[in-house]
């Protein structure tokens, strides 16, 4: 019996307590995450004037987005977030792949070429951002050196020509996070049973074989944690194309961001300066909101179910 | 002694066979130390010899770029802004989450699932997206143009990886610790800060990082709530130093060089960690 009330009363004390214990927290973040995020997705569906709340609009918004002029921009920016998606899968997670298994193969230095590689990836994207702008600026380093070997000639202007502007953001964005990869990539390997490699190996597996018949598909989580994680950056991408190529997404947008053309719309730089569209930001947001949790859903199920269980 | 040729040949042709994989690692660190070779040798010229001497050391350590960035172009101050604002949200992210995970992981609420989830949820939620509304909240509040409201946007970002983190640490710990201390009758705030958290500092440590690194380089909430230039961060000083200086690339390099500063010293430092981190829960950004 006083056992029992002892328990009781003690259970009592435990809810008040963490009543307390987490209020803090979820006070903060309820006020300035949850609640502004389900106010934008609310917003999205209504007429806006400056910063107010106007009447119900429907989907007005929305068919706005995908119409001239703000189709073009919608259009434009949604092919450069998915280049860029594409680009990173390629050339930081596909190369990645390659410089950790070439670091699983060998038990020396692999922990000072995972710190060199990871390095710029704590750095900010507006640091990286600036100095590779100085480094390929026309008179630049990079201009001085390819001009050197003999492999271009005279003014080198990749950032202000609109067919390479974006590939250059793309590989700055790679140099940046080529860490993360390595770093997934390795700890995945580590954690496949060494007799697998044994095994393959007295089965006359060369080590391409290896990699692509045995570890690949052994390294699904860890191949599904980083297509979700390049997903989410890069069609959050904006710092980079700011601190490079200018707001508008130069030249003539052809470096513009879902992100860019929504801060664009929501702070005023589109069009007139000055003028802001929130309803149409609003709507953009949604979208991207809907894309992002989709996208984010359906890979997680893709590579859930192929997952290898040994 | 054929034997022993024979072998010695072998570990040569294995050696050998190793050559383009350690010439492609070698590659790759050249691409990620030449360009930040550059960056530290240029803030010690003048721009006429950055142009003249690419690769060259410098002519002299002069300090004047770094001396000019600091005062002229004022970075001094964007760096003690960034430091209260990095600092003050590691610190309230800390506390209000390992508050917020210690009867979650620990009690037998009934609601701990549910309370998790909601926490968890946030932690892919693409905040930029609200900054319209977050703006206006900022504003009604009294909060834009200042470092206080830089330190609650923080901290509400970070909470989610916070609680996820403490959670996991303080979850595998043995129950007989609290309830211990419980029967000397220890208050729970007690039981907290002097029992729990001092068990779980690597989960601090991982929280301490992550935080600091990313509201150290965090750039899209300065640019929205920021005018005022003497509340300015440094990455927000640094992307208008890029256009405003341009002609002056030597102050750039350097300004470049004081604002990575204080990550470099802490990567050299805690690069275990970090990579360890890294390697096992992905959680960055």
């Amino acid at each position: 019996m006083t056992t029992f009330r002892r328990t009781s009363s003690l259970k009592r004390t435990q809810q008040r307590m963490a009543v307390l214990f987490i209020l803090p927290a979820l006070a903060v973040y309820a006020l300035f995450v949850l609640y502004p995020l389900a106010m934008s997705l609310w917003g999205s569906v209504f007429v806006w004037k400056g910063l107010r709340m106007v009447e119900f609009a429907g989907v007005s918004n929305f068919s706005r987005l995908f119409v001239f002029p703000s189709g073009a921009r919608l259009y434009g920016a949604l092919w450069h977030n998915t280049a860029w998606f594409l680009g990173i899968m390629v050339f930081q997670n596909g190369i990645g792949l390659l410089f950790a298994w070439l670091l699983f193969l060998r038990d020396k230095g692999a922990a000072f070429f995972q710190s060199v590689f990871f390095f710029p990836a704590v750095l900010s994207p507006v640091i990286v951002g600036a100095l590779w702008r100085l480094l390929l600026a026309p008179g630049g380093v990079v201009e001085w050196a390819l001009n050197g070997l003999g492999l271009h000639q005279g003014s080198l202007t990749v950032l202000g020509n609109s067919h390479t502007a974006l590939a250059m953001l793309i590989a700055v964005d790679a140099w940046n996070w080529m860490g993360l990869p390595v770093l997934i990539y390795t700890a995945g390997l580590r954690q496949i049973s060494g007799q697998i490699f044994e095994a393959a190996k007295l089965d006359g597996a060369g080590n391409a074989r290896m990699l692509f018949s045995i570890a690949l598909p052994l390294l699904m989580p860890a191949l599904g944690t980083l297509t979700t994680l390049s997903f989410i950056n890069t069609f959050n991408q904006f710092d980079i194309v700011y601190v490079m190529q200018g707001v508008q997404g130069n030249p003539s947008y052809s470096t513009d961001t879902l992100v860019t053309y929504f801060y664009r719309l929501a702070f005023g730089a589109e069009g007139a300066v000055g003028i802001t569209d929130i309803g149409l930001a609003l709507a953009l947001g949604t979208l991207l909101f809907l894309i992002l949790s989709i996208g984010t859903l359906m890979m997680l199920r893709f590579f859930d179910r192929r997952t290898v269980q040994l | 002694m054929s034997a022993l040729a024979i072998s010695d040949r072998a570990a040569i042709s294995r050696q050998l066979a190793r050559l383009p994989g350690w010439t492609v690692l070698a590659v790759w660190t050249a691409a990620v130390l030449l360009p930040l070779y550059i960056l530290v040798v240029s803030c010690f010229k003048t721009t006429a010899e950055i142009y003249a001497t690419r690769l060259g050391l410098p002519q002299s350590w002069a300090l004047d770029n770094f001396v000019n960035a600091w005062t002229r172009a004022d970075l001094g101050h964007n760096f003690i802004n960034s430091l209260i604002v990095t600092g003050g949200a590691v610190v309230l992210t800390i506390v209000v989450s390992a508050m917020a995970a210690y009867p979650l992981s620990r009690y037998r609420l009934g609601w701990n699932a549910v309370m998790l989830g909601l926490f968890l949820s946030g932690i892919m939620l693409p905040i930029r997206l609200a900054s319209v509304e977050l703006f206006t909240l900022m504003r009604n509040l009294g909060l834009l143009d200042s470092l206080t409201g830089l330190i609650l946007v923080y901290s509400a970002i970070r909470i989610p990886f916070a609680v996820f983190i403490f959670a996991n640490f303080m979850r595998v710990l043995p129950s007989e610790l609290d309830e211990a201390a419980r029967m000397d009758g220890a208050g729970e705030v007690r039981i907290l800060f002097q029992i729990i958290l001092p068990m779980v500092k690597p989960a601090v440590s991982i929280v301490a990082i992550f935080t600091a690194i990313a509201v150290w380089n965090d750039f899209f909430f300065p640019l929205i709530f920021i005018f005022d230039d003497r509340h300015k961060t440094v990455p927000l000083a640094i992307s208008v130093f890029v256009g405003q200086f341009r002609t002056d690339w030597g102050l750039v390099f350097a300004s470049l060089a004081i604002s990575m500063a204080p990550i470099l010293i802490m990567y050299c430092l805690l690069a275990r960690q970090i990579r360890e981190g890294v390697g096992a829960g992905g959680g960055m950004k």
